[in-house]
């Protein structure tokens, strides 16, 4: 395509070196033990780039688990808008998906500036996937393993070199102020692009088209029972939601430090526990069980598709590896499908 | 079409703005009427409602008791329930809230031009209907029978009880009951439901508001449509716990709508289809 680059891996580090000084560098590390989690950079060399594709998703910098909205105390209220310059790097295509659908979901009639600041300051450099997990099906959905389009900078790895490919002009001006370590890419390269996709897409164990769920699901195929046998492996622990990178619910809370002075912040929730739709006067709309599973399946299966055009779910597989009780999404699409 | 004017593109769509409280008025032990200064070019629907916001405490949605075309204030009518109705409850005239709206999409009660109207109404859930009432009476002449069902718990509770005999004045068949009733009191006894079939209305061609609590919207919805009320022209306006009034906490979310945003305003035929009322 044209303008398109190669990078050579040699040149990775530099690049990245030069970004950091204008914005904070956000990468997957290492963390204690084998955790890795993404995090803002100090070292390069600790970036960790052979890491599974199930470390947490990029949502905490977009819409993080605790947000400050706003300072107040007798003297007035601020606004605290988070316009930090971030890179993050090493993302994947199914966030990156995520995140192209957060944006619809956040924008729209009512624009919300806390999730809008940060995402505008915000730019990714996704990395195409090689190597998916056991657990990924983001190949039947097309978000995954690699992105046409919806990305700032997508990188493949083709061995010693990155084939470099920009779809904003934010990603484009990332590149420009480097362009010496930048190469033309030639044939073969894109052959090299060409055979990895291929390689890629046929080390999916998991082949999962929601679709067929979505009719089976609209056609009344699937009564309360099969929902009621999925509840009754819930353990209400919420991981699939905190998990998820377009899960969106949130909680605000008031927290005074001294009686006139305090913040108004937002924390993630979960409509998996029993008092999230708690109402005045103790009324719980949905105490059963199957009411919050059923809704967050049908959210993420119907109504996803109904409002966006698309499924509320990128197939990155976290459901699958958190959920105690094996009724992730893949699990669940699959005795459906 | 009424217009329904909301926080459309606003800037900062969870900031509140200060208002000022003119009047707080005791309406029961435990029910407030606050007046509120309105803010320049504020405009809002029967049915709409605001985001009450206390610093400290936080935020709830209450419906609009007032109604844009007729009051220069806004009026909110607030019954102590929780943390931020009890920090309501503290403010003072000449003291200042947080309001942020008008969120939802309101009555159009256009639609019943001609028709005989009944209204319906369970405890607080007066409130929201005050607002459409009001209006509806202002042009009274438009619409055909007007007659009102109005359920309490108990005499001391019936709200707005001076304006109800204005309603009565203005020709509005006007039926106030409450479960226990004492010695000197004219009120009828029993639920809402068992009232219904007396009212002097259409009830084929009639529209119905309703608002109350969950047990009563339902068994109230479910008697007007069986007696032949379409389920069109059955209307409530629902109640939700929500936090932020935008469509994006998730916390109102039923079934592929949001009561926020597509709501609070629903008819039968709509809550039947979204499984609103006991969602999923």
């Amino acid at each position: 395509m044209k303008g398109d680059f190669v990078l050579s891996k040699a040149h990775l580090s530099y690049w990245l070196r030069q970004l950091r000084k204008e914005f904070d560098l956000i990468a997957p590390l290492r963390s204690v033990g084998s955790d890795i989690i993404l995090n803002s950079v100090s070292n390069i060399h600790e970036i960790a780039l052979d890491c599974p594709a199930n470390i947490p998703s990029p949502k905490e910098f977009i819409f993080p688990q605790k947000e400050e909205m706003f300072k107040f105390s007798d003297k007035g209220v601020d606004t605290l808008n988070d316009s930090r310059k971030r890179v993050i790097f090493g993302v994947r295509s199914c966030d990156m998906s995520a995140v192209a659908l957060l944006d619809r979901f956040y924008g729209g009639l009512f624009e919300d500036g806390f999730y809008m600041s940060r995402r505008r300051n915000t730019f990714f450099i996704s990395i195409a996937c090689n190597n998916p997990d056991p657990t990924c099906f983001c190949t039947g959905l097309g978000t995954g393993p690699y992105l046409k389009s919806g990305f700032d900078i997508q990188l493949t790895d083709l061995g010693d070199r990155y084939l470099v490919q920009m779809d904003s002009k934010e990603g484009r001006s990332l590149v420009k102020n480097f362009r010496h370590l930048f190469q033309m890419p030639r044939k073969a390269d894109y052959d090299d692009q060409y055979e990895a996709n291929l390689s890629s897409q046929s080390k999916f164990e998991k082949r999962i088209t929601l679709e067929n769920v979505r009719q089976k699901i609209l056609a009344g195929k699937v009564d309360d029972s099969f929902w009621e046998s999925v509840a009754l492996r819930c353990f209400e622990c919420g991981g699939c939601v905190y998990e998820c990178p377009l899960c969106t619910c949130f909680n605000v809370i008031d927290w005074k430090e001294t009686p006139d002075k305090g913040v108004r912040m937002r924390l993630w929730d979960t409509c998996m526990f029993k008092g999230f739709t708690k109402m005045a006067g103790n009324i719980l709309p949905a105490e059963k069980k199957i009411m919050r599973t059923k809704r967050w399946y049908f959210h993420k299966l119907l109504y996803y598709p109904e409002q966006f055009g698309k499924f509320g779910c990128v197939g990155c597989g976290r459901c699958t590896i958190t959920c105690p009780g094996r009724i992730d999404m893949a699990t669940i699409a699959n005795k459906l499908d | 079409m009424t217009k329904t004017k909301t926080l459309k593109n606003h800037k900062e769509i969870y900031l509140p703005q200060k208002v000022k409280i003119l009047d707080v008025v005791d309406m029961t032990s435990d029910v407030k009427l606050y007046k509120l200064e309105q803010p320049k070019g504020f405009f809002y629907s029967p049915g709409q409602f605001l985001m009450a916001s206390v610093w400290g405490a936080g935020e709830v949605p209450i419906s609009i008791t007032s109604s844009s075309e007729l009051h220069d204030d806004i009026e909110l009518c607030v019954r102590k329930v929780g943390a931020v109705t009890s920090a309501l409850h503290e403010l003072k005239a000449g003291d200042y809230m947080g309001i942020r709206g008008p969120l939802g999409n309101g009555f159009h009660f256009e639609e019943a031009y001609g028709k005989d109207i009944l209204f319906v109404a369970g405890g607080i859930g007066i409130a929201p209907l005050r607002s459409l009432i009001n209006l509806v009476i202002s042009q009274k002449k438009k619409f055909g029978e007007i007659a009102l069902v109005y359920g309490s718990r108990n005499p001391s509770e019936v709200l707005f009880v001076p304006q109800l005999l204005d309603w009565k004045k203005e020709g509005i068949r006007t039926t106030i009951t409450v479960d226990v009733k004492n010695a000197e009191c004219e009120y009828c006894t029993g639920i809402v439901t068992e009232h219904l079939t007396r009212q002097k209305i259409s009830f084929k061609t009639g529209h119905s508001y309703i608002c109350g609590p969950h047990v009563m919207l339902k068994a109230v919805m479910r008697d007007l449509s069986l007696m032949g009320m379409s389920q069109d022209n059955i209307i409530t306006t629902m109640e939700a716990h929500m936090k932020c009034g935008v469509g994006k906490c998730g916390h109102c979310y039923a079934d592929g709508k949001y009561i926020c945003t597509d709501g609070p305003v629903f008819s039968y035929s709509e809550i039947k289809q979204y499984n609103l009322l006991n969602s999923p």
